[in-house]
């Protein structure tokens, strides 16, 4: 992997600078938006990127912020621990003051130990492992639930409506994915359903065939997948192509068009957990049409959190009427705030203090529809 | 766990070899590239990546197309891609290898390093960081075994690979042990500075035992995407070093011994993925290939004699 994160730097550090280009007004409020822009999980930090964009546009489309524009920072983590906390130095050393991101749990959680001890405000739209609130952070916040929402959401569905004989739950032994991969396994066992199988496969491994075998001499009619898509479309895939049908589930970390684009018909009945769509909600229309004439998506689960963080930013910086991050991170814990994923208040911990999951069952097209 | 069953033995075994087939097929690039000049080709995991990529584009193409013929698919891509991948192979050792001949062996090695990051970034810039998949073109199989219960499931695609490698593995064999190059080759690896006194042109020599390393690599790398149907441009790395792991343990500078480390090291995957779990499945690759070195510190088919200078 060093090799990996090694060649990543380079571009990415070219990313930076890129950025940099762009900061030629003195007088904006810059806001960097961290996620990753290439590698396997891109997809993820189009959705992140898309949302904060149109915010920043369309609040500097009715004035800015107390005169001042707003101004996005892109910057490319590439979902990788180590190349988060370079990126974070990199922020620190820009004097930016406020975050939108990161997005990988296992990414964000190095960042947000430096935005706190450099005082940044950071609000991460998709980061769901509880551990990063846990910290006693006073700079992190999260507009997005964590996983001990969304695993228990999975495992009282697993246990109260699948009732399967055989439940085998995987993940791919990252922060994220075994973190809600063990919530799921607290609740089903809580349940009385004791998994026959608890096993982690290797990020960026091809093969399951071995995995596959296993399970279905065991007999497995459910597996829980805890991790992202491409391992978990090659999964699906390789699943059907055996004989083997179990029905999979899997985390919003999952729910996205690649999975239908890797397993083709084997991603047709595949349960997902997202966030509640935002872009059905009656009160988002102009914004869904926003997104809709610049040709994006505005359904992604990250968009409309991406959004709402970048809006908060801007609304505490209006509220407070000052720009310093320790400040404002204190009058967001203070006050709440009417955002496209609804009113929101945070806990002491940053954490919101409502956030909701939704089953989704997800189609061969890359279409899904809430499960009843 | 419950017990022990013969048919899921078997379906693993068959898992074990497929998986095996695309190791070795790596493996023999590393190894013939350490027999003729002692050193290791830290460049082939992305060639091999290259080859996946070629062969991935080419099958798309061919969709596009409408080429529908399973075997004018795997013919027009091996060729391709054979192509494509071997010129890379060629390039690399002009570049990388002929130049600093004569210089100390770590010079090399770090220029190879320096090729791999470059063509790493260079296929990352050309076709994008994402993962690139495409649906299989090669469906269905065999199924044995009750109707109820469990049945061995063999797909045509495994068949396909099996085939391929022995095809391909056969021909390298015979061309190593029956052609005039191949002599020649074997005349190097005995004796690089004896060789080139007694009138072989070990230059050129090297250079074809690089681009048939690539022309195994690209037969792996378009099996590797007809089967799984998903590359990215960092799939060279892990596949390298599992590929070097397979050489390694069959015994580096020996052709049969890549062949036979590759099953084996698949295998030991499969099978530790079966009855541990998982998790374990590099953990014991590795240990596997840890006490083969211990006791025969050459590997499986390795000589004695490996020293070289």
């Amino acid at each position: 992997m060093n090799k990996i994160s090694r060649n990543v730097l380079s571009v990415a550090v070219g990313a930076v600078i890129l950025g940099l280009g762009g900061l030629a007004h003195a007088d904006t409020i810059k806001i960097a938006v961290a996620g990753p822009i290439t590698g396997p999980v891109a997809q993820y930090g189009d959705m992140q990127m898309s949302g904060a964009k149109m915010a920043v546009e369309q609040i500097n489309a009715k004035g800015g912020v107390n005169g001042k524009k707003l101004e996005a920072v892109l910057i490319d983590d590439v979902c990788e621990p180590k190349q988060a906390v370079a990126i974070a130095n990199q922020i620190v050393n820009q004097k930016i003051k406020y975050v939108v991101g990161h997005l990988c749990s296992g990414s964000t959680q190095p960042a947000s130990k430096l935005y706190e001890e450099e005082g940044i405000l950071m609000i991460t739209p998709a980061a769901t492992n509880p551990a990063i609130t846990q910290q006693g952070y006073k700079m992190v916040f999260r507009t997005i639930g964590t996983d001990d929402q969304q695993g228990p959401t999975a495992g009282k569905y697993i246990a109260g409506t699948i009732k399967p004989k055989k439940l085998a739950i995987i993940h791919d032994k990252q922060q994220y994915g075994e973190g809600i991969a063990k919530e799921v396994d607290k609740t089903v066992k809580a349940a009385g359903i004791t998994p026959v199988l608890f096993e982690g496969v290797n990020k960026g491994q091809t093969d399951f065939s071995a995995l596959i075998t296993k399970m279905k001499k065991e007999g497995v009619d459910f597996v829980y997948y805890g991790g992202y898509h491409p391992e978990l479309g090659l999964l699906l895939r390789q699943s059907r192509e055996q004989g083997f049908d179990a029905k999979y589930m899997g985390p919003e970390g999952v729910g996205n068009k690649d999975i239908s684009a890797i397993a083709g018909p084997a991603s047709e009945g595949l349960l997902v957990t997202l966030p509640a769509d935002f872009s059905t909600d009656p009160a988002n229309a102009a914004l869904v049409k926003a997104f809709q004439d610049k040709k994006q998506d505005p359904t992604g689960p990250f968009v409309m959190p991406a959004y709402a963080a970048v809006q908060i930013i801007a609304d505490a910086i209006k509220g407070a009427k000052t720009e310093d991050a320790v400040k404002l991170a204190d009058y967001i814990h203070k006050n709440s705030f009417q955002t496209p994923i609804g009113k929101v208040a945070f806990k002491d911990n940053g954490d919101l203090k409502e956030f909701q999951f939704v089953i989704f069952t997800w189609h061969a097209d890359a279409t899904k529809t809430p499960v009843k | 766990m419950s017990g022990f069953s013969l048919l899921e033995f078997i379906q693993q075994i068959i898992n074990g070899l497929t998986l095996g087939s695309i190791y070795a097929l790596i493996a023999i690039g590393y190894t013939m590239v350490y027999g003729i000049i002692g050193m290791i080709n830290f460049a082939h995991g992305e060639i091999y990546m290259i080859g996946a990529y070629v062969g991935l584009l080419v099958i798309t193409a061919l969709g596009l197309f409408g080429v529908g013929n399973i075997s004018a698919i795997l013919l027009v891509t091996l060729a391709i891609s054979i192509l494509v991948t071997g010129s890379y192979g060629w390039t690399v050792e002009r570049l990388a290898y002929r130049p600093l001949r004569g210089s100390p062996r770590l010079v090399p090695l770090i220029s190879a390093i320096g090729v791999s990051i470059f063509l790493q970034n260079y296929v990352q810039l050309g076709q994008g960081a994402r993962d690139v998949s495409m649906q299989p073109v090669l469906t269905g199989g065999w199924r044995f075994g009750p109707a109820d219960g469990f049945q061995v499931y063999l797909s045509y695609m495994q068949v396909l690979i099996a085939v391929v490698t022995v095809a391909f593995m056969t021909g390298l064999t015979l061309f190593i042990a029956r052609s005039r190059m191949g002599r020649a080759c074997r005349a190097c690896s005995e004796d690089r500075a004896m060789a080139n006194l007694l009138g072989i042109d070990t230059d050129r020599v090297i250079a074809l035992t690089f681009v048939l390393g690539a022309t195994l690599a690209a037969v792996a790398g378009v099996l590797v995407s007809m089967y799984y149907g998903l590359v990215n441009p960092f799939i060279g790395f892990i596949a390298g070093l599992k590929a070097f792991t397979a050489a390694v343990l069959g015994g580096i500078g020996s052709i049969p011994g890549a062949m036979l480390g590759g099953v084996v090291l698949g295998l030991a995957e499969s099978f530790a993925s079966a009855y541990l779990q998982t998790e374990y499945k590099d953990v014991v690759a590795f240990a596997l290939l840890i006490l083969v070195l211990l006791v025969r510190p050459t590997g499986l088919l390795g000589r004695p004699d490996v020293e070289k200078v």
